[in-house]
């Protein structure tokens, strides 16, 4: 009895399936590499690679607790980035610290922007976002005007991010945790699941809708605005190209981790989970044998089969319910 | 019949001119031809035959842009399609160098698009708990994967029979061959959303999927083949772009499933479902079409169209909104 | 200022006027509420009740009027106004947060802070202590959307009395409880009453009224019809403040010649849902399927038109089996539903009326190979069924979410008499958020089809409809069928017995 209320406990949660098949997924892919996976290096490595992505995740985390949408993101990012760029190459800024509050101010306006005309223009929030994907991306080939700001021109920018720096994980770090508290301790992270549960019964509760909706894309674009700065630093290279369709896997790592697309629900600890589980997943399959260009095909079958299996089980336990039901 | 007050309730429809200039389609055409002046005001090279020449480069998205149509008036959306052209493209590069009969090539091309949006459709009416979103969110990474793992660690292909290609690549007169088969899609696909009943049907899916389903529509049905349909569009402009192209890489088709909503929005169709028609999308691609053409003359970098875009989806779904909420005030006062 | 000097009021609205686009939602209505009393509000749906709680707690702003609180007036610029001068409502469709605990459904916007952070375990205790104060049997950690809708309900009362609120505005509490469930409510009204507080207590129960209320105010039409001691007007009185006339003539049923089977099904049964119901209906005869809100009546009927899949059934058309996969095919067999929920199910809001009638029929009347839409042909059709039915509007092309609850009934109906292979019609509560005046005419129309030799089903919750309109009567309860009962031996008590029997013995 007590075995399987465990068992239950844990295919119950998202979480906690999530955690038991990473584990799975870590011994198993250290025992095929011979133990070599395990290692420091390689975990800072999988936490350095995915750290735009990450970072991303937790503002689609905000966007799609409201059930809304944001594909601007990388765009944003693209735009952000070239910015910086260009000011280390030609207005010679090389503050890091007061290039990655610009870079954050730049996101939050383009997010403020998205938000704004969602909430207020009634815009569904895909076209919407979907016109700001080429507004950015746009503005990002005009800022750069054919130049790419790369190698010397960003070289003390870049001490940052390069590899063996702790600075990306720290920033990481922190918004995880910032994040954490914010979604679960304040009223405002509460809104935010309010809004998307039931945004009628929100605004019959008193909760102003439009700006939790305007804060939720502001939000994105800062932490849009923030990873341009870091892909800056960490590539040591802006280019208007940069993470061109990458915004499909932050969203895939959210599915992943549990956000529902409808809104209301999904957590910062299943955001992190289905983000690091789709970065191990990049790691892990050059050590198991699989070329780097199986990676897209795999990342695919598995988030049609995360959320395939999600309908699956949610339909087995309607049907219980349903068998409990006294006639 | 029991209570019938003899009242008469009017059943001729009104048509004014008015009414069609002020309409959406009548914005579009004017836009049309201001984007046709624009041209050949800023450049002496834009003429009638240099726009033609041009064309065909942009020319074989069009051909998703009507089944996307589809898609979004019964209230639905469909991100895969630009991996299932690549997907497509890439595979039949592969039947081309195997030496296969090109009317062999083309049937595969299609049917590797059909295939392709077939499955997507399987899994929506199946899981109908799932918005389409996600499945072709899933679907198009795996469908880009399969042909990136074909195409080996180079990430590219290419054909090494070009001259069917460059047959499906030609023209007639100074017409690609394209343009005339998108005029006709453009015909087929505006005649059976507007004129048959089985367009109606689209709208009422999209309109109200609960009473299409009481009214005797097949549903499921309906979302199945729309989405089967795009599959095939996609392998047509697969087809296509291997006539100007002759080859694939990864990053074929990146993208082109926003080009095509895009155009669609900006063309009148709500993304919401069961408002807007063909021919303002219709209108609304070859405007964007000659406005790439018009600033690629000008020089400009390719991507700054990219800002014109966006400007015009979001203003062109800002109007209906705005105009609607103008028109709600106006009711409110003479109540 | 108020003239009464006499009578202590927490509340008072004058004047109150609200405009949707396009209607008149209240028109200078008014309402006064004392102390510490149990205010009923009455009138039919669409008389302006809802919209008018709405305009209380703030939600809507009105056009004209004042709104008096304790004597001061008070202008609420949102629910939030409404929520901090102590006024909390629940309305008839829980507001409910699905995918969030009970805890945070009840704090919602008022939680428990302390420097800046939510102090989730005082708030679960402090909701625990409201659970167990209305005698609640769930956990306020519990996930909302898991629970039943009288638990839903249950936590929306403990939302309003956690704002410590001194008028709490019930709307249509008893609608989706059982009987048991509903003498719960009324000892937590009575609990409130006892503790102070005001309640306004909408219902179209009379027995929920006779209950609990002192005073009574009617509304009708989106006007204030007038406010009655509970103890000084009789039941006739008030029906005729509601619907604005005596009912004597409401049910026109003809008399008609009964004929052979012509519509059956049996064994029909889906997990869950429904069981072993079985049903006939002759030709030209009214049947009534009565039964309490989830008794299984929709869900059957659902399944009978291939709407859902049933787990197992038979359905029998003029004596022959008929197979039923999708709604289309219980169409063409002439099996004709008008579904329960008009503008979900019925009717495509934003379309024109002509296009809704026709939708089912179109490709009938389509040309061609390529089924081309056969406009002249339509527009004849439906403007002949439209005028058939009697609908108020002016053209064929008017958006059917522009017409009144009564007139997108009828268009509905003409819906249905559009497909002229109809042998049987089943009606799910056809009258629901009708007015009465178009009441009377779908009535008249039912009566008229029985004639012509039609079979109809008629599914409704409220017993005068039944008793007057039927020629046998059907009673479900818990997805079994629980009586069949001839209209000469039917009273209304007998139904309710019947449609509550199994009920009873399963909750006790």
């Amino acid at each position: 009895m007590e075995k399987k209320s465990v068992w239950k406990r844990i295919t119950g949660s998202r979480e906690a399936s999530l955690v038991l098949i990473l584990a799975v997924m870590l011994i198993v892919v250290n025992i095929l590499s011979g133990g070599t996976f395990l290692t420091l290096n390689n975990i800072y490595q999988i936490f350095l690679n995915n750290t735009l992505t990450m970072l991303m995740a937790l503002g689609m985390l905000c966007v799609m607790l409201t059930a809304g949408i944001d594909i601007s993101i990388t765009s944003t990012l693209a735009f952000t980035g070239m910015i910086i760029g260009m000011l280390q190459k030609k207005a010679g800024f090389t503050n890091t610290l007061l290039l990655f509050l610009i870079a954050a101010v730049i996101g939050l306006a383009c997010g403020f922007l998205n938000g704004l005309i969602i909430s207020k223009g009634k815009l569904a929030p895909i076209i919407c976002t979907m016109g700001f994907m080429y507004i950015w991306r746009g503005l990002a080939y005009v800022v750069s005007n054919n130049e790419w700001a790369s190698g010397a021109d960003v070289a003390h920018f870049a001490e940052f991010g390069k590899a063996g720096s702790p600075g990306p994980l720290i920033v990481l770090l922190v918004a995880y945790v910032f994040f954490f508290v914010l979604m679960k301790w304040t009223t405002f992270g509460r809104r935010i699941y309010a809004v998307g549960s039931n945004a009628e019964a929100a605004r019959i509760s008193g909760i102003n809708v439009d700006a939790v909706i305007t804060w939720a894309y502001t939000i994105m674009g800062t932490l849009a605005g923030i990873a341009g700065a870091m892909s800056v630093s960490i590539y040591a290279s802006a280019q208007p190209n940069m993470q061109y369709g990458k915004e499909m896997d932050v969203i895939a790592a959210c599915v992943i981790g549990g956000v529902s697309m409808n809104g209301g629900r999904g957590t910062v600890v299943g955001t992190f989970l289905g983000a690091l589980f789709y970065a191990v997943l990049a790691k892990a399959l050059p050590l198991v044998g699989l070329d780097a260009i199986w990676q897209n095909l795999i990342k695919g079958v598995v988030v049609l089969v995360v959320v395939l299996v999600n309908v699956i089980t949610q339909r087995a336990m309607d049907k219980a319910n349903l068998e409990r039901r006294e006639m | 019949m029991a209570g019938k007050s003899g009242r008469e309730i009017n059943a001729t429809p009104q048509n004014s001119l008015k009414k069609k200039i002020l309409s959406w389609e009548g914005g579009l055409v004017l836009i049309f031809i201001g984007v046709l002046i624009f041209g050949s005001v800023v450049s002496p090279s834009y003429t009638f035959t240099n726009v033609l020449r041009e064309m065909p480069k942009y020319l074989a998205e069009l051909f998703m842009m009507f089944a996307m149509g589809f898609i979004l008036v019964i209230g639905e959306i469909d991100i895969s399609v630009g991996a299932i052209v690549c997907l497509s493209a890439t595979l039949t590069c592969f039947i081309n160098r195997a030496g296969a009969p090109m009317v062999v090539q083309v049937i595969a091309c299609l049917l590797i698009g059909l295939a392709c949006g077939c499955l997507n459709g399987i899994i929506a009416t199946n899981f109908t708990e799932l918005p389409t979103m996600i499945i072709t969110l899933g679907t198009q990474i795996i469908f880009r994967g399969i042909a990136e793992v074909s195409m080996g660690s180079g990430g590219s292909i290419a054909l090494t029979d070009t001259a069917g290609f460059a047959k499906i690549g030609g023209r007639i007169g100074p017409f690609p061959i394209a343009f005339f088969l998108i005029i006709l899609t453009a015909v087929i696909y505006i005649f059976v959303l507007s004129r048959t009943t089985f367009g109606r049907k689209l709208y009422a899916v999209g309109s109200n999927k609960t009473a299409a389903l009481y009214a005797g529509i097949p549903v499921q049905r309906i979302r199945w083949i729309c989405m089967t349909l795009i599959g095939l569009m996609a392998g047509i402009c697969a087809l296509f772009m291997l006539a100007t192209t002759f080859g694939a890489n990864t990053t074929t088709g990146q993208g082109f499933e926003m080009d095509v909503i895009a155009m669609c929005v900006f063309g009148g169709i709500a993304t919401t479902g069961g408002k807007g028609n063909l021919v303002g999308a219709t209108l609304a691609g070859f405007t964007i079409v000659c406005l790439r053409i018009a600033l690629g003359q000008l020089n400009m970098s390719g991507q700054t169209i990219l800002v014109i875009i966006g400007i015009l989806l979001i203003a062109s779904a800002l109007i209906p909104g705005i105009s609607q909420s103008i028109s709600n005030k106006k009711k409110r006062a003479a109540v | 200022m108020s003239a009464n000097v006499s009578e202590d009021l927490i509340l008072e609205l004058r004047g109150i006027t609200k405009i949707f686009p396009g209607v008149k939602a209240l028109n200078n209505v008014q309402f006064k509420l004392r102390r510490g009393e149990v205010h009923a509000l009455m009138g039919e749906n669409g008389a302006g009740k809802s919209t008018f709680i709405k305009v209380i707690t703030g939600v809507h702003a009105a056009e004209e009027g004042s709104m008096y609180l304790n004597g001061t007036e008070v202008h609420f610029k949102g629910p939030k106004d409404a929520l901090a001068a102590g006024i909390a409502a629940v309305y008839q469709h829980p507001t409910i947060y699905p995918e969030l605990t009970v805890t945070e459904n009840i704090f919602m916007g008022h939680e428990f802070k302390k420097s800046g952070f939510i102090q989730w375990r005082a708030m679960n205790q402090e909701a625990k202590k409201l659970l167990d104060r209305l005698d609640a049997d769930f956990k306020p950690t519990e996930e909302m959307g898991a629970l039943s809708v009288a638990q839903q309900q249950m936590v929306e009362i403990a939302k309003a009395l956690s704002t410590h609120a001194k008028i709490i505005i019930l709307d249509e509490p008893t609608a989706a409880l059982t009987a048991n469930e509903s003498e719960k409510l009324y000892r937590i009204v009575d609990q409130l009453k006892a503790e102070g507080v005001s309640i306004i207590f909408i219902s179209h129960r009379m027995e929920d009224m006779y209950r609990l209320a002192e005073r009574v105010t009617v509304f009708r039409d989106s006007q204030y019809i007038g406010t009655y001691d509970v103890d000084k007007i009789t039941t006739p009185d008030l029906i005729k403040a509601m619907v604005g006339r005596e009912i004597t003539d409401m049910y026109p049923k003809p008399k008609v010649e009964i004929g052979k089977e012509i519509f059956r099904f049996e064994n029909m049964s889906r997990m869950g849902y429904f069981k072993d119901v079985a049903l006939n209906i002759r030709a030209g005869e009214i049947v009534g399927l009565t039964g309490l809100v989830g008794a299984g009546r929709t869900e059957t009927i659902q399944a009978v038109c291939g709407i859902v899949k049933p787990d197992s059934g038979k359905v029998f058309v003029e004596g022959k089996e008929v197979t039923i996969r999708n709604p289309k095919d219980a169409m063409d067999a002439g099996i004709i539903l008008l579904p329960e929920d008009r503008s979900k199910q019925g009717l495509i809001l934003k379309w024109g009326l002509g296009d809704n009638v026709i939708l089912p029929i179109q490709d009938k009347l389509a040309k061609g190979p390529f089924k081309v839409k056969n406009e002249k042909a339509e527009y004849a059709l439906s403007k002949r069924l439209l005028e058939d039915v009697d609908t108020k509007a002016v053209t064929i092309f008017d958006g059917a979410g522009t017409l009144s609850g009564g007139n997108q009934q009828k268009v509905v109906v003409a819906k249905a008499l559009a497909q002229d292979n109809m042998k049987v019609l089943i009606m799910d509560e056809p009258t629901k958020g009708v007015d009465v005046g178009a009441k009377a005419e779908i009535y008249a129309i039912m009566g008229d089809l029985a004639k012509q030799g039609f079979g109809i089903l008629l599914i409704s919750s409220e017993m005068s409809e039944i008793l007057g309109m039927s020629d046998r009567i059907y009673t479900m309860c818990k997805g079994r069928v629980t009586g069949c009962v001839d209209i000469t031996e039917a009273t209304q008590e007998g139904l309710l017995e019947l449609s509550m029997e199994k009920g009873k013995e399963a909750a006790e």
